[in-house]
C-alpha cells in the first residue's frame, strides 16, 4: 500500500536525522540514564496507541 | 574464586535438562495452557535474539561506543515497534505459504532454487562466527570459573588446550539434546516455552548483576552518580565515540538483525508468535530489551571500579567473582550458558532446515519405499550434528584470536546482506532474481575479502590494480567495508532488476507476496478429479503410506472427505499438501513433486479468476483492510449480500461450468446448500438440476419458459433465463484472443412458476366444475317439471282409485318423487357456487347444513355405510354462504367416510367462543400420513385411486373456509393413543346476530324444513 511506502520513507527520514536527536539524547549536560527516559517514553506511546487500537 | 570441574559440569549439565525438560513437559501437556500460550511467553521466546553476545560482549560495545552500545538494541527494538509495517507482511506471508527459513521466502518470492542454495551458503558462513561467538563464550567463563585461580582469560593457545575440551564436550552434549528433541518438525510449543525460560532467567541473572553492581559496588543510584562526578573520564566515555559515525553504522547492522538472522526469522517469523501477538510486541519487546539495556552501564562501571582482571567483554561474571557472591556468581554463568545454549540450538535448527531444503534434499533421492519420515529425521539429525561440528571447529581454528564483539560484527554484517532481497519482497515487485543473486554475491565477496578471510589469515592489507596499490581491510575498518558492501549490494541488485527482466512465475509470485495485494489467484483447472485420486499420484514420489498420510492430514486440516470432487477444494487441497510437504522437505522439493505428479493444466484459462478463494480471504483479512480497501470490501460485501438475498433463486457459472455462486432462494428452491455445491462442477449436481441447467446453460436459448420437472414426486415448472458475464474480473492481464464470446461466465436465473401454473389450472378446473354445475341446474329445472307432473298424477290417483293396492302403488311413487325431487335440489344446491360476496352472506345454522350434507351422502349407497354423528350445537350459526358451507361438509363428510372403515364412525362436534365457532369432523380412519399432511391442501393432491378422487375436495373447503374468514387445520392421527383418525378443524367467525334470539333460530330451522 501507498501507506506502508510513506512509512518506509518516513523510517529514512528518522535515519537521516536520527544523528541531531542522538545528539541531545546523549548530551552530557544530562543524566546518563536519559536515553533509557526517552525509552521508556517511546514504550509506553507505543502501549498507548496498541491499547486505543479497536480489538480486530 | 573458583569452582570445581565437577561442580560446574553437572550445573550446566542440570541446566541443560532443565531447559529440555520443560519443552519436553510442554510438549506432553503438563504445564497448563495458560502459562503455554501466554503471549509473554511468545513475546519472551523472542528473547533468543540476544545470544552470549547480548549478555557478555555488549558490555565491552559499551565500553568502546558508549552509548553507541544502546544501538545493539534500539535497531531491533525500532524494528518490533514498528512490527505491524515492518514484520507482519513477511509472517503474514510465512504462514500463508508455510515458509520456514528466510531461504524458502527467498526462492518462494524470486522462484529460483539458486537464491536458496545461495543464501544458504552466504547464511552459513556468517553464522559460524556467532556459533563460534557463543562456544567461545562458553569456554572462556568456564574456564574463568574453574582453571583459573585468579580470574584472568586463558593464553591464547595453541592446539587442543583444555578449555577447547571442555568446550567440546559441552557442544557434544547439547548436539545431542538437540537432536533428540528438536529434530521432530512437530515440537514447536516446547521450544517456544524452552526459550522463553531462557530468556526469563538470562533477563533476570543480567538485572541481578546490574542491581548488585549499584548496590553491592556503588551504594545505591546516589554513590553510582558521587562516583560519575570523582571521575568524568568515565561519563565521557558515553559520549565521545558516539561523534564518529561508527555507531550510526552499528543501528544500521542491528536493525535488520530481526528479519535477516536465521534463529530469530525461526522464532518470530516461522513459529509466528509476531503475528499471534502484534499489538502487545510492539511495546512489550522493547521493554524486554530495555531490561537487558539497563544493566550495561553499571556492570561497566562496576568493572572499573573493582578493576576486574578480564577484559570488558566479562564484566558481567567479573564483577559478582570480585563482589565474591557464590550465588550471583553462578546465576551470571548459568544466565551466559542460557543465552549461548538458547541462540545456539535455534540457529543450529533453523540452518539445518536451510541446508536440508536447499543444499540437501534437492540433489537426494530418498528411497521411496521405506518410511520416508524416518529417513528425513536421520538425515536432519546428521545435519544438525554437522553443524555444530562446524561451528565448533571454526571456533578452534580461530583460537581466541577475536573478541566477542568482532565476531558478533563480523555475523551481523553478513547477514545485513540479505536485507534488500527481503525488502523487495514486499515493497519492490520489480526486483528480481538475477539482482539478488548478483547482489547478494558481491556484497558477500565484498564481506568475505574485506572481514571474513582477515579474521582467520589474520591479512591486514590486499594489493589491488588501482589507487596506491594496497587496501586496508580486516576489523578495524568494519565500518566502511559495511558501507561499500551493502551499498553495492543494493545498487547491483537496483540496476541488475531494472535492466533484466522477470519471468512470468516470478511476476506472479511477485504479485502474491506485493503488501498492496490481497493476491487474485487464477483458477487453474486441476487435471485429478477426485481426492483419492491424490494418494495414488503421489504414491510415485512418496511412497504409498507417506502419501496416503500425507493427504489424510492435509484433508483433516481442510475438513474435506476422501470422497471429494469439487474442483474448487481439489484445488485447495493441492495447495495445503503442496504447504505440508514443504514444511517438511522445502519449498523446492515440495514445488516439483507437485509440478511433476499434480500440474494444474496450463489451461488457456489462465485468466479465470478463483472467485471463491479471493473471497474466502477477503472474509479472513477483513479486519486488515484499511481505507479504500475497506470501504470496497464494504461495498463487496453490500452487493454480495443484494445477490444472497434476491428473492430468485440465481446461480452463476464459470467458464468450464463450475459453480462460482449459488444463493439463498436457489438453495430453498433446490434444496440444496451453497457449502455443498459452491466450487463443483456442474457434471456433479443431484438431479433433476444436473441436466436442467447444463442443457440449458449450454443451449442457445437465452430463456426457457416453464420447463416442467418433477421434485418430490411432484411436478414443478421452472422458467430459466440467462446471460453471459463479458470480460474477464480482473482488470490487469488482457483477455487473451482465444476466448470466442460463448466461453464468458455465466448468470442463470431461476423462476419457480408452480404457483402460477397450478392456479391456472385450478382457474379451468373451476370454470368446467361452474360449467358442469349450470349443466346440472339446467338439468335439474328440466326434470323437475316432468317429475312435478307424475306427482300431480299420483295425487290425482290417489282420489280416482280406492283399491288399497293402487292407492299403494300411488303412495310409493309419489315417495320415489319425493325423493327425485329431493335429490334434484340437492344437485342445484352443489353446483351453485361462486356466491362469495360477503354482502350476501347470512345465518347459517351449521348443524342444518351438516344434516343436509349427510343426508346427500346416505344416498351413495355404493360406498362404505358409516355413522355419523352430529352433535354440532343449534345455536353454532356463522354468517356465510348456505350453499357452499353444505358443500364444505359434503367435502369433509365424504372424505371421512371414505377413509372410514364399514360401520365405522364419524363426529361431529361445535365448541365456542364469544367470536368464532369452531366445528371439528373426526374419523376413526387410519389417518393422513406425516408426509402428506402439508400437501393435503393443495389442490389435485389426492390419496385416492385414481379416477376416485380429484384432489379438490380439501382445496375446495379451505378456499370456502378462507372466503368466510375463517381458518383450517389438520391434526393427524387424532387419537394419540391409538395413532389412527384424522381430525379437521375449521373455526369460522360467529354470526354477530345468533347470541340472543332463540326464535331467530327456530324460525331459520323451520325455514329450512320446508324448503327440504
Amino acid at each position: 500500500m501507498n501507506n506502508q511506502r510513506l512509512v518506509i520513507l518516513l523510517l529514512l527520514i528518522a535515519y537521516i536525522f536520527s544523528p541531531t536527536l542522538f545528539t541531545w539524547i546523549v548530551n552530557p549536560e544530562g543524566a546518563w540514564y536519559r536515553p533509557y527516559i526517552m525509552w521508556v517514553l517511546v514504550i509506553a506511546i507505543a502501549y498507548a496507541v496498541q491499547a486505543r487500537k479497536k480489538p480486530s | 574464586m573458583t569452582f570445581e570441574l565437577t561442580h560446574v559440569a553437572l550445573l550446566c549439565l542440570a541446566y541443560l535438562l532443565l531447559i529440555f525438560g520443560i519443552a519436553t513437559i510442554t510438549e506432553r501437556g503438563w504445564l497448563p495452557r495458560w502459562i503455554t500460550e501466554h503471549p509473554v511467553t511468545y513475546i519472551l521466546s523472542l528473547g533468543i535474539f540476544a545470544s552470549a553476545w547480548a549478555f557478555y560482549g555488549v558490555i565491552d560495545l559499551a565500553f568502546q561506543f558508549g552509548y553507541g552500545a544502546l544501538a545493539y538494541y534500539l535497531g531491533t527494538g525500532a524494528l518490533f515497534l514498528f512490527a505491524p509495517v515492518a514484520l507482519e507482511p513477511i509472517t503474514e506471508l510465512a504462514r500463508r505459504h508455510q515458509v520456514h527459513s528466510l531461504a524458502d521466502l527467498l526462492v518462494f518470492r524470486y522462484h529460483s532454487h539458486g537464491i536458496g542454495a545461495l543464501t544458504t551458503l552466504c547464511m552459513l558462513l556468517g553464522i559460524l562466527p556467532l556459533m563460534a561467538l557463543q562456544i567461545q563464550a562458553i569456554a572462556d567463563t568456564m574456564h574463568i570459573l574453574t582453571v583459573s585461580r585468579d580470574p584472568a582469560i586463558p593464553a591464547v593457545g595453541t592446539g587442543l588446550t583444555f578449555k577447547d575440551l571442555m568446550a567440546l564436550t559441552y557442544c557434544g552434549i547439547l548436539a545431542l539434546f538437540t537432536i533428540l528433541f528438536g529434530s521432530n518438525r512437530e515440537r514447536h510449543r516446547g521450544l517456544i516455552t524452552a526459550m522463553a525460560f531462557e530468556s526469563l532467567l538470562k533477563v533476570f541473572a543480567l538485572c541481578a548483576v546490574g542491581l548488585a553492581a549499584v548496590y553491592g559496588v556503588f551504594d545505591g543510584f546516589s554513590g553510582l552518580e558521587q562516583w560519575l562526578e570523582r571521575n568524568p573520564e568515565n561519563l565521557a566515555l558515553l559520549h565521545s565515540p558516539i561523534r564518529d559515525g561508527a555507531s550510526h553504522t552499528l543501528l544500521l547492522v542491528f536493525v535488520a538483525t530481526a528479519v535477516t538472522m536465521p534463529h530469530i526469522f525461526h522464532m518470530g517469523v516461522a513459529e509466528n508468535p509476531i503475528l499471534r501477538n502484534t499489538r502487545t510486541v510492539t511495546w512489550a519487546f522493547p521493554l524486554f530489551l530495555l531490561f537487558l539495556a539497563l544493566p550495561i552501564f553499571p556492570i561497566l562501571w562496576a568493572g572499573f571500579e573493582l578493576s576486574v582482571p578480564l577484559p570488558a567483554q566479562y564484566f558481567t561474571l567479573g564483577v559478582p567473582i570480585l563482589a565474591e557472591s557464590h550465588s550471583l556468581t553462578i546465576l551470571a554463568f548459568i544466565g551466559g550458558l542460557s543465552a549461548s545454549t538458547g541462540a545456539m540450538v535455534v540457529i543450529t535448527l533453523a540452518l539445518s532446515t536451510m541446508v536440508m531444503n536447499h543444499w540437501l534434499l534437492p540433489f537426494l533421492r530418498l528411497r521411496r519405499r521405506q518410511d520416508i519420515y524416518s529417513q528425513l529425521l536421520w538425515l536432519r539429525r546428521l545435519v544438525i550434528a554437522a553443524l555444530f561440528l562446524g561451528g565448533y571447529l571454526f571456533y578452534w581454528m580461530l583460537d581466541n584470536r577475536q573478541s566477542l564483539f568482532h565476531l558478533a560484527l563480523v555475523a551481523f554484517i553478513e547477514t545485513l546482506q540479505f536485507l534488500p532481497g527481503i525488502f523487495a519482497i514486499v515493497f519492490w515487485m520489480r526486483g528480481n532474481r538475477r539482482g539478488v543473486i548478483a547482489g547478494l554475491s558481491a556484497g558477500t565477496l565484498v564481506w568475505g575479502i574485506g572481514l571474513l578471510i582477515p579474521m582467520l589469515t589474520g591479512l591486514e592489507e590486499i594489493a589491488v590494480p588501482f589507487g596506491d596499490g594496497s587496501l586496508s581491510v580486516g576489523m578495524s575498518h568494519w565500518s566502511e567495508i559495511t558501507l561499500i558492501s551493502l551499498g553495492l549490494n543494493t545498487l547491483i541488485f537496483i540496476g541488475v532488476s531494472l535492466l533484466t527482466r522477470q519471468s512470468e512465475d516470478e511476476t506472479y509470485s511477485a504479485e502474491l507476496c506485493a503488501a498492496d495485494e490481497l493476491s487474485h489467484p487464477v483458477r487453474q483447472a486441476l487435471d485429478v478429479h477426485s481426492a483419492a485420486e491424490f494418494k495414488t499420484r503421489l504414491a510415485k514420489p512418496l511412497g504409498k503410506v507417506t502419501a496416503s498420510r500425507e493427504v489424510d492430514i492435509a484433508l483433516r486440516q481442510l475438513g474435506l472427505a476422501i470422497t471429494e470432487r469439487r474442483p474448487y477444494a481439489l484445488r485447495r487441497l493441492r495447495d495445503q499438501l503442496e504447504a505440508n510437504l514443504s514444511g517438511l522437505m522445502g519449498i523446492h522439493v515440495a514445488g516439483e513433486i507437485m509440478d511433476n505428479h499434480l500440474p494444474y493444466k496450463l489451461a488457456e484459462a489462465r485468466d479465470t479468476v478463483d472467485i471463491n478463494l479471493i473471497e474466502n480471504r477477503l472474509s479472513q483479512y477483513r479486519s486488515h483492510l484499511t481505507g479504500m480497501a475497506a470501504e470496497l470490501n464494504n461495498l463487496r460485501l453490500y452487493h454480495r449480500k443484494t445477490l444472497q438475498e434476491l428473492p430468485m433463486a440465481v446461480c452463476s457459472l464459470g467458464r468450464d461450468k463450475e459453480i462460482l455462486m449459488w444463493n439463498r432462494a436457489m438453495s430453498r428452491l433446490t434444496h440444496i446448500s451453497a457449502e455443498d455445491v459452491l466450487g463443483s462442477h456442474l457434471d456433479d449436481l443431484a438431479q433433476p438440476w444436473c441436466d436442467l441447467l447444463l442443457n440449458f446453460s449450454e443451449g442457445e436459448d437465452e430463456h426457457l419458459y416453464r420447463h416442467e420437472i418433477a421434485l418430490g414426486g411432484r411436478p414443478h415448472w421452472i422458467s430459466l433465463h440467462k446471460a453471459a458475464i463479458e470480460g474477464p474480473v480482473t482488470g490487469r492481464r488482457a483477455q487473451q484472443p482465444g476466448f470466442a464470446k460463448e466461453e464468458y461466465d455465466q448468470v442463470i436465473l431461476l423462476e419457480d412458476v408452480t404457483e402460477t401454473q397450478l392456479l391456472e389450472q385450478e382457474l379451468i378446473h373451476s370454470e368446467r366444475l361452474a360449467s358442469v354445475g349450470r349443466l346440472a341446474a339446467g338439468v335439474a329445472h328440466e326434470i323437475g317439471n316432468p317429475i312435478t307432473g307424475i306427482a300431480c298424477l299420483c295425487q290425482n290417483l290417489r282420489y280416482e282409485s280406492d283399491n288399497p293396492e293402487i292407492l299403494e302403488t300411488a303412495e310409493q311413487i309419489l315417495s320415489q318423487t319425493d325423493r327425485v325431487s329431493r335429490i334434484v335440489q340437492s344437485l342445484v344446491s352443489y353446483s351453485h357456487s361462486g356466491q362469495n360476496k360477503k354482502s350476501a352472506f347470512e345465518a347459517v345454522v351449521l348443524r342444518e347444513c351438516a344434516q343436509e350434507a349427510i343426508a346427500l351422502l346416505s344416498l351413495q349407497k355404493d360406498k362404505n355405510q358409516v355413522v355419523f354423528d352430529n352433535r354440532i350445537a343449534d345455536n353454532a350459526i356463522i354468517a356465510g354462504d348456505l350453499q357452499q358451507m353444505i358443500q364444505v361438509f359434503i367435502n369433509l363428510l365424504s372424505n371421512a367416510r371414505d377413509a372410514s372403515e364399514e360401520e365405522g364412525r364419524v363426529m361431529l362436534e361445535s365448541q365456542e367462543d364469544e367470536d368464532n365457532i369452531t366445528i371439528t369432523v373426526t374419523d376413526e380412519g387410519e389417518g393422513i400420513a406425516p408426509e402428506h399432511i402439508d400437501q393435503i391442501l393443495e389442490p389435485f393432491f389426492t390419496t385416492k385411486d385414481p379416477g376416485e378422487g380429484t384432489g379438490l375436495g380439501l382445496a375446495m373447503v379451505y378456499s370456502i373456509v378462507d372466503d368466510h374468514g375463517g381458518s383450517l387445520d389438520v391434526i393427524s392421527p387424532a387419537n394419540p393413543s391409538t395413532q389412527r383418525g384424522a381430525q379437521i378443524v375449521i373455526k369460522l367467525p360467529r354470526h354477530l346476530n345468533s347470541m340472543l334470539p332463540d326464535n331467530l333460530v327456530r324460525t331459520h330451522t323451520d325455514a329450512t324444513d320446508k324448503a327440504d
